[in-house]
């Protein structure tokens, strides 16, 4: 029981790590990437092929992916939405999900097919307690989180392009009429929505091995969880991923495992019927 | 006005008979089966256009609607039902499916709405994976029983493809009385702006909600027939992978425009046939000629053709 509570939050702090990435996107440009999971597995394997293919050490490793990382974020920002930006947002739906069919091709063409593991930055025996046991990694994952927790809150309310993100959000011409560098404000938050999905594909591929096919999975998880706790809402994102998680761990110990998957959507489904914008509220409304 | 009406009419005669003679000239039995195929995913893309292109909802549940359809028709006729009832359990399937999805999810906004019916089509693949002894699994349903009509049988696949031509041109025939009733106006007035037809008196809950039933009315038939003619099913045939492909060979094709239905499914069944040499390169290629066409085409293939005669009617 207590094992599970582990590994479901685990788990769940990954899927709020996703859901945190989108919230940046979606919180300069109220856009939602649906590409995001095909970046996680590129970040996942951009640290393997430093760490494993050319034994570097492992926080190299971790360094390299996030420059590389910072890099895609920003090509993907200029393929799949800024040729689109006056457009209606239904379409940037479609190019992110075409440019995720071509991340993921293109990782199988260079990498192969063949699922591959990646050794976690800390090492050590796990901690017991009374029964439950808690690998090192695990605690890694908790602490990564609370950090970019920390730090996003930190940006997004105390930092100066914390404010230039909520205006190119509020309003991208008014915002461009007061002098705000709206295109590198939209370029920052690609960079750093992609850093992160890197984060989270550098925390899963120890835990599970790493695939060019994972990422979809995976970015829709992120999906739920931005739906359940409501669309760029911070606390939101974090309580729905660990929610999420725990739902799925125990879901597949205690009805089935076959339908793990399913229990997302289920609830995501549930959710919307009974509040249409999220469990914890919508961080901006529809405009007229 | 007149030689103009004159011109689309005799091309699209020229274009009847092209299409009525293709299987005189490729006796190729491969190429009928793919045009087949071609012709099952246009009626299935034209019921997507009802909720995508002309009402502006995305769907993503159009592949799980195609798979209830033939799901339904396979098991119905494995278990000796005969084969009249399964265009109408079909059809009765996938509206219940459609009500229990849309009637929540269809005041949703788009993002949401997008979600909603991936999360929809993963429940029903995975529904279709693991209830083995209905189902058979990931390895699907094999032998499925053809068409039988009042002891007509269509046999090989020359004759499916006149069947299937046949229910393709009735397809589009109701959807283009649809687009010219009041339901079709209503469609469009909801697509271009939701508060804006409100104000003047459309439903607009109502008309999304019918356009996303008609729309699965159209795949769950498409279904019937795939099981009835192609006679194998299995899960990967109505996947999620399978719902993007579906929704790019409308935007390809042309949203909002019944030409651009056919041909966006037409191009994109046989190109990766034709391309099949390039490997996995071909889905690279697939995902950047989606972006290049959303960016540089909003209409679609359908679209290019006027905008040159447009071009050139300015050039004279």
């Amino acid at each position: 029981m207590g094992q599970l509570v582990i590994n479901g939050l685990a788990l769940g702090s990954i899927y709020a790590l996703v859901a945190l990435g989108l919230l940046l996107i979606f919180n300069t440009v109220q856009i939602v990437n649906f590409a995001q999971g095909q970046l996680l597995m590129l970040g996942a394997f951009i640290g393997i092929s430093s760490a494993v293919t050319h034994e570097l050490p492992v926080a190299i490793a971790w360094i390299i992916t996030m420059v590389a990382m910072a890099f895609v974020g920003i090509v993907f920002m200029v393929l799949v939405y800024f040729p689109l930006r006056r457009r209606p947002p239904f379409l940037v739906i479609l190019t992110t999900i075409a440019m995720g069919i071509v991340l993921e091709n293109l990782t199988l063409i260079i990498w192969g097919p063949l699922p591959v593991s990646m050794p976690s930055p800390v090492h050590g025996a796990p901690l017991r307690f009374s029964g439950v046991v808690i690998s090192m990694h695990q605690i890694f994952i908790f602490v990564t989180l609370a950090v970019i927790l920390l730090l996003q809150f930190l940006l997004l309310t105390k930092t100066r392009f914390g404010i230039l993100m909520q205006a190119t959000a509020q309003d991208l011409h008014t915002a461009r009429l007061v002098g705000i560098p709206v295109n590198r404000t939209i370029a920052v938050a690609f960079a750093l929505g992609a850093m992160l999905s890197g984060v989270a594909g550098l925390l899963v591929a120890p835990i599970f091995l790493a695939e060019p096919t994972m990422g979809g999975s995976l970015g829709l998880k992120g999906f739920v969880v931005s739906v359940i706790g409501g669309f760029g809402n911070l606390p939101g994102a974090v309580i729905g991923g660990l929610f999420l998680g725990l739902i799925e761990t125990f879901g597949a110990r205690y009805i089935s495992s076959n339908f793990r998957d399913a229990y997302a959507f289920i609830v995501m489904i549930a959710v919307l019927v009974a509040w249409p914008r999220g469990l914890f509220g919508e961080k901006s409304s529809e405009k007229v | 006005m007149k030689t103009s009406r004159l011109k689309t009419r005799i091309a699209l005669a020229l274009f009847a008979i092209a299409v009525l003679t293709i299987p005189l000239a490729a006796r190729d039995g491969y190429i009928i089966q793919l045009l087949n195929i071609a012709m099952l995913n246009a009626i299935v893309v034209l019921g997507l256009n009802f909720a995508t292109g002309w009402t502006g909802q995305i769907n993503f549940g159009q592949a799980a609607f195609y798979g209830l359809g033939a799901y339904t028709t396979a098991i119905a006729t494995k278990a000796g039902l005969p084969w009249i009832s399964t265009p109408f359990l079909a059809v009765a399937v996938v509206v219940a499916a459609s009500l229990v999805l849309g009637l929540p999810t269809l005041r949703l906004r788009t993002y949401y709405l997008a979600m909603t019916t991936i999360g929809f089509g993963e429940i029903v693949r995975l529904i279709i994976v693991h209830w083995e002894p209905v189902t058979g699994g990931t390895s699907g349903l094999r032998a499925i029983p053809g068409i039988s009509l009042f002891g007509f049988g269509p046999q090989g696949q020359i004759q499916h493809y006149y069947v299937l031509i046949a229910v393709l041109a009735v397809a589009v025939l109701v959807a283009v009385r649809i687009r010219h009733s009041a339901l079709g106006r209503a469609m469009i007035a909801t697509k271009d702006s939701e508060i804006a037809a409100e104000q003047s008196g459309v439903d607009t809950t109502r008309t999304k909600l019918l356009a996303f039933i008609i729309g699965a009315i159209y795949a769950g038939l498409a279904g019937c027939l795939y099981a009835s003619s192609i006679r194998f099913i299995s899960p990967d045939s109505f996947s999620g992978i399978q719902a993007v492909l579906l929704m790019t060979m409308l935007i390809v094709g042309g949203m909002g425009s019944i030409a651009g239905c056919i041909i966006g499914a037409a191009a994109l069944t046989l190109l990766p046939e034709a391309l099949r040499f390039l490997g996995q390169w071909y889905l690279v290629l697939y995902g950047l000629g989606v972006i290049v066409v959303i960016v540089l085409a909003p209409g679609g293939l359908a679209s290019i053709a006027s905008t040159i005669r447009l071009r050139l009617a300015g050039a004279r």
